[in-house]
């Protein structure tokens, strides 16, 4: 798995440059305390969307999720609405805000559950299943919002989850390392994770091999769903508000961030921690950009740029121009792989 | 291979090398930082804002004014670049809110922060420290039926069309010149509240719908910014253009050929070259620790004596009359 360790290098290497950059500009201040925070809090809700996105491509056949940002709103409006009926947020803070986000969890995985049904049961190809179940989910939350942003406020729970640090760091990004952990976990210690990368290596293997594959499927686009969820609870805490048509473009956003972190389109490759670098080098590089005073459509610019050299990297072997001695010489991946070089 | 990793990585380095540069020369300064965020980059109404902006950093050398707007519509882009403006420091934000329940949040931070907060077109805004709006919606409204009034002799049938009856604005704009009409007994108003939907192919359905129905209709009153090119172009291609009158909110360059025609009466609007204007020139006050106070002088066309009122949380509410009113002779003077 030699490729792997070149995507992770070249992630790292990127965010190195990166915030050395950002420290020049700025003459400092890019690496302050407050704007490290800053961006570490505006993280989450992208990167989260973005680790659903990546377990849904490694689950190959095409697999990809792009009813994330709408299910995540959807849970944010709906749980909103619902506890708001029952519960107001002025009088049991601690009630409201773990009823709040047990809905929205709870909202989020049956969106996901709903997703792995229609994909796994009825056959539909991801890309239209799930692109049908977004506008059903954004239609809903129109529906049950009316079409208005939805008051959550900030009881004591949710606004410490949105703007409080622990021990310095926001707790919104500690809520994200720990979950991408324990997915990055999941997918290496579990006999889930191995299922869903053979299954997305060769699907049709796995299913004579007796792997469970609706079984898979549907877990895969529910914890795609769950952390949907969890991005909705993030950003209701974050802005006090939830709205229907909150991050249309984070869309495209997680999925550029998963091919810039090196999951495989076709499935059965994906790595959590490079995704989880791939989308802090994406937050660097636009946070840099709004540093620098910049117009936003160089900031389009600049990631294709980025994800044009990732692409290249995926094709010419440049950690071995890097590490020269870091090199295996065989690789057990059972795919293609790009030409080699001698050193 | 490896020369051409080496020079990919050598053109990488220079290419950002380069951004650096160019990014570095503008933020080195220390004068206060006023930094004016839109809804959107790259749209002909913002793009007239951007010259306002330009213009006021001109006059007022001691700020560092600058525009700066999200890509693509969206109210999760725009609270991004307020966060990362914020966490740069800037001394004052002038923003345009795409959606204001969603920045509630970052403002009040801001706020904390000691940042000065401004704000336009958001005049439920509750966190913030001054809210500037262009004009006062029921002057607005009444004013559109006063120049309506005069084309039509002040007698006859007159219709309204609003985008949406949720739309707040456009029901109070249209409320008022229902009222400015009660003044003259001539006028009959008929089929009120239209919904457009700004659409203007929409709109010219519905007008020619309404032409046939009231052959003896001579006015319309309509408010969502396509509303005058769809009943334009039916009043146009009736043939009944200088005998209906239409007065409505539109834009100059759009409402071009059908003003020279004559289907369009007047339009209306308000000029967001001045509202950039005057939120830096309300942003540069509270910074100096100076009140806006009631009849002030801004010192912007269209802002020379505001009303200011409580507003929506603990701000104020600046209303300027910085209405346009544009028929044939003057829109040349704005066009955008």
């Amino acid at each position: 798995m030699q490729k792997t360790g070149g995507q992770l290098v070249m992630l790292v290497a990127i965010n190195c440059v990166l915030l050395v950059l950002g420290a020049v500009i700025s003459g400092g201040s890019f690496l302050s305390l407050f704007n490290l925070q800053s961006m570490a809090s505006q993280l989450p809700e992208i990167g989260l969307l973005a680790i659903g996105v990546m377990l849904a491509m490694c689950a190959g056949n095409g697999g990809i999720d792009l009813s994330g940002i709408a299910l995540a709103n959807l849970s944010g409006v709906l749980s909103a609405v619902i506890v708001s009926s029952f519960l107001s947020s002025g009088e049991s803070d601690l009630a409201f805000s773990l009823a709040f986000i047990g809905g929205a969890l709870a909202i989020g995985l049956s969106g996901g559950v709903i997703n792995g049904l229609l994909i796994s049961k009825l056959n539909i190809t991801p890309i239209l299943c799930t692109l049908g179940t977004q506008m059903a989910f954004m239609g809903l939350a129109v529906v049950v919002s009316g079409g208005k942003a939805v008051m959550v406020g900030s009881p004591a729970l949710l606004s410490s989850i949105g703007n409080d640090m622990f021990l310095e760091v926001p707790i919104s990004f500690l809520v994200f390392v720990v979950v991408a952990g324990l997915v990055a976990a999941a997918l290496k210690f579990t006999p889930y994770g191995l299922w869903l990368m053979l299954m997305g290596t060769n699907p049709k293997a796995a299913v004579y091999a007796g792997f469970p594959r609706n079984g898979v499927l549907v877990a895969t686009y529910a914890i795609s769903g769950t952390l949907s969820g969890l991005a909705g609870v993030i950003i209701a805490a974050r802005n006090v508000n939830v709205k229907f048509d909150y991050g249309s473009s984070y869309l495209l956003i997680a999925i550029l961030i998963a091919v810039m972190a090196g999951v495989k389109p076709e499935g059965g490759y994906g790595r959590v921690i490079c995704v989880v670098l791939s989308a802090v080098a994406l937050q660097l590089m636009s946070s840099l950009l709004n540093f620098g005073g910049l117009s936003n459509f160089v900031r389009d610019f600049a990631w294709g740029l980025l994800l044009l050299t990732f692409l290249a990297v995926g094709r010419y072997d440049l950690t071995g121009f890097l590490f020269p001695g870091n090199r295996q010489a065989v690789s057990l991946a059972p795919r293609p792989h790009a030409p080699k070089q001698d050193n | 291979m490896k020369s051409l990793s080496k020079k990919m990585l050598a053109g990488t380095a220079v290419a950002a090398a380069m951004l650096a540069g160019s990014a570095g020369a503008l933020v080195a300064q220390e004068k206060p930082v006023i930094a004016t965020v839109v809804k959107i980059s790259g749209i002909p109404w913002f793009d007239r804002m951007n010259t306002g902006v330009d213009a006021f950093a001109e006059a007022n050398p001691d700020v560092d004014a600058s525009q700066s707007g999200p890509a693509t519509a969206d109210s999760a882009q725009q609270l991004q670049i307020i966060q990362d403006l914020v966490a740069k420091g800037v001394n004052a934000l002038a923003v345009v809110p795409m959606d204001p329940a969603v920045l509630e949040g970052t403002f009040k931070r801001a706020m904390e922060r000691g940042i000065v907060v401004v704000t336009h077109e958001a005049d439920n805004q509750t966190n913030t420290h001054a809210d500037v709006e262009a004009f006062d919606n029921s002057d607005y409204g009444a004013a559109l039926n006063e120049r309506l009034a005069e084309c039509m002799g002040k007698e006859g049938k007159w219709t309204t069309f609003v985008g949406s009856l949720g739309s707040r604005t456009h029901m109070q704009w249209v409320g008022a010149g229902e009222e400015n009409a009660k003044k003259y007994l001539g006028m009959e108003l008929v089929d009120p509240n239209n919904e457009s939907f700004d659409d203007a192919n929409g709109t010219y359905e519905k007008a020619k719908e309404i032409l046939r129905k009231h052959p003896d209709i001579k006015g319309f009153q309509t408010s969502a910014g396509n509303d005058v090119l769809g009943v334009g172009r039916a009043i146009d291609e009736a043939g009944l253009t200088g005998k209906v009158c239409l007065v409505g909110t539109g834009l100059p360059n759009p409402s071009a050929d059908l003003l020279e025609s004559g289907a369009i009466t007047a339009i209306g609007f308000w000029d967001p070259q001045k509202a950039g204007m005057a939120m830096n020139a309300v942003a540069k006050l509270l910074l100096e620790k100076k009140e806006v106070t009631n009849g002030m002088d801004l010192g912007v066309e269209g802002y020379n004596k505001v009303t200011v009122k409580k507003g929506a949380g603990e701000g104020v509410l600046i209303v300027g009359n910085g209405m346009v009113l544009a028929d044939k002779a003057t829109y040349k003077e704005h066009l955008f």
